[in-house]
């Protein structure tokens, strides 16, 4: 496609001019609006961010018994680490 | 492969829609962040524009340059003062031998796992933490963030220990060096913005290379390591099912793979506003980012290895001894880089292991949470960051506070977090309302699970042989 006829290859020309229209809020970005909008993807908006993309899901019981699991795995574990630091204090060794 | 055009406004057909953005004029609803994300993305379609075919090399890599980094930074990152440590105790007890391909398998595993991160923040533009809380709800999302927030801490305190120590080989206070770190991490941040707080970690992630030299000045057997990489041996004295081979077996995994990695990364990748188009590169940056931590972590090993060569006990040692020992064998500047190594390792991990934390916490709580947020604006967030980092930070300061084996143990730790975080990615990489067509393909599903059950079983035989040290023949 010909650099003219890409509309990206316009954005990019557009987003060389450095005199944005708008709010006061943003007359020192040197990026139009427009542009913003356009390179964006609307999911990638600060604004599109303030409400969840996506809901709760359905968890199935295998999963709810893994995450279960290894839940109980994680603080089973973490019981044994203790019971090292401690055995390791205890002898001097570390 | 010739780039598709495509409109930038246009969502992925097969990815869920997101929610309807409010009407506004021409200039409603941008933010400072949005406009500095833009900015990046602009920087590499030019870039892509610049570097098509026919263009010479240099061109066409350029925008790889824009868009590596969060990659790079997480397994230099990794590198981080109690790993790099983890690599010097392995090196100085055992040698070269099994330990050196062991590494490289665990940062392979570590890549199948940080791939995916790429790929659900380039797809959903959401971080993990927010992901986590919004599929699988509150009550597992507390979980998971139970585990990220007492590792994460514990991890800073042992990257704050790495810092001291490090710098105590050149007789520098704790309280200056910890101090002076702290400068450091602040003073980045004050950039408020991504890809200058990226650029210079990135640049501070180089010098993690350090230990590459101060391998080559230990005059290392390059056909022992290359038979190291055929037969995996020679295997530790006694077996690997020995508790101190155990705890240092995991402290290299942990060394490698750790929940803060899967936080960090895609929230990054959604921080620098990558998009689907971006997946290729973002999986070079992170197979990018493992072969230079590979290459690093294996250099500490060769580097510490003339300390079992000659006999010298190096179970007890600290950052600073280890360079203190090596000063006889591998001579002043290399014992120099290896301290100073220590150093960039705590102090990089000490930047992106904080951030983590702080953008875990802005997602789960809708608060502003991105590095192109001006201070005042991310106040919660970059105040997460600076208050984890400083509170890590008093504590290794506190005189005969038990900071030798937090070190070692901090890694083992993660290890043991780990099938949980595995558990939520693998879910949410195969979600089809979350991924799209950007889903787990087979082996990418096998190479995730098979790298799972070997951490559970890693664990497992851990607390088998700390239970019972005599049970499988070790001890």
């Amino acid at each position: 496609m010909k650099p003219e006829h890409d509309p990206l290859s316009a954005t990019i020309r557009r987003a060389e001019v450095t005199a944005p229209a708008g709010p006061s809020d943003i007359v020192d970005m040197d990026l139009r609006p427009d542009t913003v909008l356009s390179v964006l993807e609307a999911d990638q908006l600060v604004v599109a961010k303030e409400h969840p993309r996506f809901g709760q899901r359905q968890l199935s019981q295998g999963v709810r018994l893994l995450l279960w699991g290894l839940r109980l795995y994680v603080i089973a574990m973490m019981a044994l680490v203790a019971i090292q630091v401690v055995n390791a204090v205890r002898g001097g060794g570390h | 492969m010739e780039e598709r055009s495509e409109s930038l406004r246009t969502r992925p057909a097969s990815v869920a829609p997101g929610p309807d953005l409010p009407e506004r004029g021409v200039s409603g609803g941008i933010t400072h962040e949005d406009v500095d994300r833009a900015r990046d993305r602009l920087a590499v379609e030019r870039a892509r524009r610049a570097g098509s075919a026919g263009m010479p090399l240099a061109r066409r890599l350029l925008p790889l340059w824009f868009l590596i980094g969060p990659g790079v930074l997480v397994f230099l990152g990794e590198n981080d003062a109690p790993s790099m440590l983890s690599y010097a105790a392995t090196g100085a007890q055992y040698g070269i031998g099994f330990f050196v391909p062991f590494v490289l398998v665990t940062f392979l595993a570590g890549f199948v796992v940080q791939e995916m991160t790429v790929r659900l923040g380039a797809v959903t533009h959401r971080g993990h933490a927010e992901l986590i809380f919004d599929r699988f709800g509150r009550f597992w999302g507390r979980f998971a963030m139970g585990d990220l927030v007492i590792g994460n801490f514990l991890t800073l305190v042992t990257e704050f220990i790495g810092i001291r120590a490090g710098l105590s080989f050149f007789g520098v206070p704790p309280l200056t060096a910890v101090g002076g770190a702290m400068v450091l991490i602040f003073g980045v941040i004050l950039t408020h913005r991504y890809w200058t707080w990226e650029r210079i970690t990135l640049g501070l992630a180089v010098f993690n290379g350090l230990f590459v030299p101060a391998a080559l000045l230990a005059h290392p057997q390059w056909g022992m390591i290359g038979n190291s990489f055929l037969t995996w041996s020679p295997v530790p004295a006694g077996g690997v099912l020995k508790p101190d081979v155990m705890l240092l077996i995991m402290a290299d995994i942990g060394a490698t793979v750790t929940p803060w990695m899967l936080f960090f990364q895609q929230s990054a990748v959604v921080d620098k506003g990558l998009q689907p188009r971006d997946i290729r590169a973002g999986r070079t940056d992170t197979m990018l980012g493992t072969l230079l931590a590979t290459a690093f972590a294996i250099a500490t090993i060769v580097a510490t290895a003339p300390l079992f060569a000659h006999g010298i006990k190096a179970s007890d040692f600290q950052a600073a001894q280890f360079a203190q020992a090596l000063q006889p064998l591998i001579g002043r500047v290399g014992a120099t880089l290896f301290a100073l190594g220590i150093f960039e390792a705590g102090l990089l991990a000490a930047m992106t292991i904080s951030t983590s934390s702080a953008y875990a916490f802005g997602e789960v709580l809708h608060k502003p949470h991105s590095l192109n947020r001006p201070l005042w604006e991310g106040w919660a967030f970059y105040g997460v960051l600076v208050a984890s980092a400083f509170a890590a930070a008093a504590l290794v300061l506190i005189p005969n506070a038990p900071l030798t084996y937090i070190v070692l143990i901090v890694n083992v730790i993660a290890v043991l977090a780990m099938p949980p975080a595995l558990l939520f990615l693998v879910l949410l990489v195969n979600d089809h309302a979350v991924m799209g067509e950007h889903t787990n393909g087979l082996w990418a599903n096998i190479a995730v699970v098979t790298v799972t059950v070997l951490l559970v079983l890693a664990g497992l035989g851990y607390g088998l042989v700390t239970v019972f040290p005599k049970f499988l023949g070790g001890g």
